[in-house]
């Protein structure tokens, strides 16, 4: 007779949800005429994330008391609830941005199948309280996004990026797997609260694995200098997948980084917080040097999110409650920021037919004027400018620093925002104060046709962007709730 | 009949990492590389099933049964990638995948 665990499907139902949609867009993808495949497959994508979020909302509502569930192998508790929510929203958006990227069209449904796939995956990742439901769910996300990044094999460039994030990727996987094996080794546990009971505290086997394991979680976030892949991955993949990749896969890793370091090792707190510290400030100088000389705008944008990899670390490496919340918080709007910009850079894309640079993005602003004023807003809040979450959330970060005593970490923080002004202004610069003869206005035949969807996933991210600003006092309650259920 | 302490383990698996992690950073065939990230899974394979003997339970051996099911799906992506390539032409050295840098 073998001793079943308990399953407690509604705590696994945002990811199990998703995981459901991506087999049946798999059955569209045979089932369904090609000509009714791609709104019918997009419909269904959307639903899925919409109804994971749905259910996260509602797990979150019901999840105050933080608890293990599944026979200790996932977590049901706020922390992982608004993370999910984060996810399926980010997957949603990118769903709309997806619509009318030209892709081939008799493969299109497989495309909706790994984009949910991969939102499934980091909704389990997210609720991992053991080693193994970490690699899994680590390996579950990550392999469906290197198909992703090399989804448009007609172009070289996407199977290069998938070539290079899957070698990069199962490196830092396999890191992250020696380092788990470790970990396992000198406690004999592999649930987080266990090791965390065995109290191994400076046992050398011991700090060999956390150093793995948090050099593992660091290639995930593209945190330096673990982001070598970042730029190729994020410029070569099709820009609604580097869209959901820059937002998504964040916010899973960090989310996950704060839980595992804090639940499994209380004991090497002195450790850890001065390694993800060093982490910080080496992604804040590569991503912000890096982004300097940037022409190509997705591969700017892709050094300014190994920034902000930077700066939510510092709330990590604070290792305090403000600093979890200040994690949580940040997230919300560098979500919405980042997914906003690969979305207009994805529109003016479209329009050219060729990548996106900063020269040809000259006279975008006039040309299409909301989409040049929500992209304005997003560089904008990436700067960290007030109207903007973006501002709290550096705010809430560098206080998180502050309290830690940590006032060098803020210092860097400053300098880092500076640089950053020099290349974000620059995008605003390109969009509106060219010369008219340096207007690169859309092709003869007048532009392409505005896209509904894809607008409206721009507008759905200002509104965060904007309303996180605002709402911040509600949005920082939430982020405490959520805090509440990690031991800090 | 007991086999090797403990540490004979830890050491043979490190050696196996590091040679796989050696092999992703110096060899220039994908395909190489590719074979060098599956010595450095296996080097953790290994680590979790003789631990897992040392601490007389099981959990570990599943996870590494676990493990090589992964290992064997990442696998196959990196060889569709790699025969993709191959259909397209591109040379297979990775020094030479220069189309996106900077």
């Amino acid at each position: 007779m073998i001793n079943k665990p308990h399953v407690d499907w509604f705590a696994l139902s945002p990811s199990l949800g998703l995981i459901g949609v991506s087999f049946v867009l798999l059955l569209v993808a045979v089932l369904v005429p090609k000509n009714a495949r791609k709104p019918v497959a997009a419909f269904l994508a959307f639903a899925g994330f919409v109804g994971s979020c749905a259910l996260s909302v509602l797990l979150y509502d019901r999840s105050a008391q933080a608890v293990t569930a599944v026979h200790d192998a996932i977590f049901r508790d706020r922390w992982s609830a608004l993370a999910q929510v984060l996810l399926a929203g980010s997957g949603a958006v990118a769903v709309l941005i997806s619509y009318r990227e030209k892709m081939r069209e008799e493969h299109i449904a497989e495309y909706y199948a790994l984009l949910t796939a991969a939102g499934a995956g980091m909704a389990f990742f997210v609720q991992a309280s053991n080693l193994m439901t970490l690699f899994l769910g680590l390996e579950w996300f990550s392999i469906a996004l290197y198909v992703l990044t090399a989804i448009d094999i007609d172009l070289i460039g996407s199977l290069e990026a998938g070539l290079k994030y899957l070698i990069v990727g199962a490196v830092g996987s396999a890191t992250l797997l020696f380092g788990s094996a470790l970990v396992y080794g000198t406690t004999g546990q592999l649930s987080f609260d266990k090791i965390a009971a065995a109290g191994h505290g400076h046992d050398v086997m011991l700090v060999a694995g956390l150093a793995m394991v948090i050099a593992g979680l660091a290639f995930k976030a593209s945190a330096a200098p673990f982001h070598m892949w970042t730029p190729d991955a994020y410029q070569g993949a099709p820009t609604p997948v580097t869209a959901f990749m820059s937002s998504a896969t964040k916010i899973a890793a960090l989310v996950v980084t704060y839980r595992v370091l804090t639940t499994a090792f209380p004991h090497d707190q002195r450790l850890w917080s001065g390694a993800i510290a060093g982490i910080a400030i080496a992604s804040l100088a590569w991503g912000n040097i890096g982004a300097l000389v940037q022409r190509n705008v997705k591969r700017l944008l892709a050094y300014s999110s190994v920034s902000h990899a930077g700066f939510m670390l510092i709330g990590i490496a604070a290792a305090n409650a403000l600093g979890a919340r200040a994690l949580m918080y940040y997230l919300i709007p560098y979500a919405a920021m980042s997914l906003g910009a690969f979305a207009v850079v994805a529109a003016r894309e479209r329009e050219l037919g060729v990548p996106v640079t900063l020269h040809n993005l000259a006279g975008f602003g006039w040309e299409r004027p909301v989409l040049g004023i929500s992209m304005w807003v997003f560089v904008l809040g990436m700067l960290g400018f007030p109207l903007t979450g973006g501002f709290f959330g550096k705010f809430y970060v560098f206080a998180a620093a502050y309290r830690h005593g940590w006032w060098w970490l803020i210092v860097a923080g400053v300098i880092a925002t500076m640089i950053s002004a020099y290349y974000y202004l620059g995008i605003v610069r390109a969009m509106y104060f060219r010369e008219s003869a340096e207007l690169q206005l859309a092709p003869a035949g007048g532009a392409p046709n505005r896209e509904l969807l894809l607008s409206a996933g721009v507008l759905i991210c200002l509104v965060v962007t904007v309303g996180s600003f605002f709402a911040v006092q509600p949005l920082i309650d939430v982020a405490r709730h959520a805090a509440n259920a990690l031991p800090l | 009949m007991r086999g090797p302490d403990i540490q004979w383990y830890v050491i043979l698996s490190a050696i196996l990492f590091s040679v796989g992690a050696l092999g992703v950073m110096l060899r220039r065939s994908p395909l190489i590389i590719l074979l060098s990230v599956e010595i450095m899974l296996n080097a953790a394979n290994l680590l979790l099933i003789a631990f897992s003997r040392l601490h007389g339970r099981e959990d570990g051996q599943i996870f590494a049964i676990s493990v090589m099911a992964v290992a064997a799906s990442e696998v196959v992506v990196g060889l569709g990638m790699i025969v993709a390539m191959g259909r397209r032409h591109v040379d297979l050295d990775v020094d030479k995948l220069r189309t996106l840098r900077g």
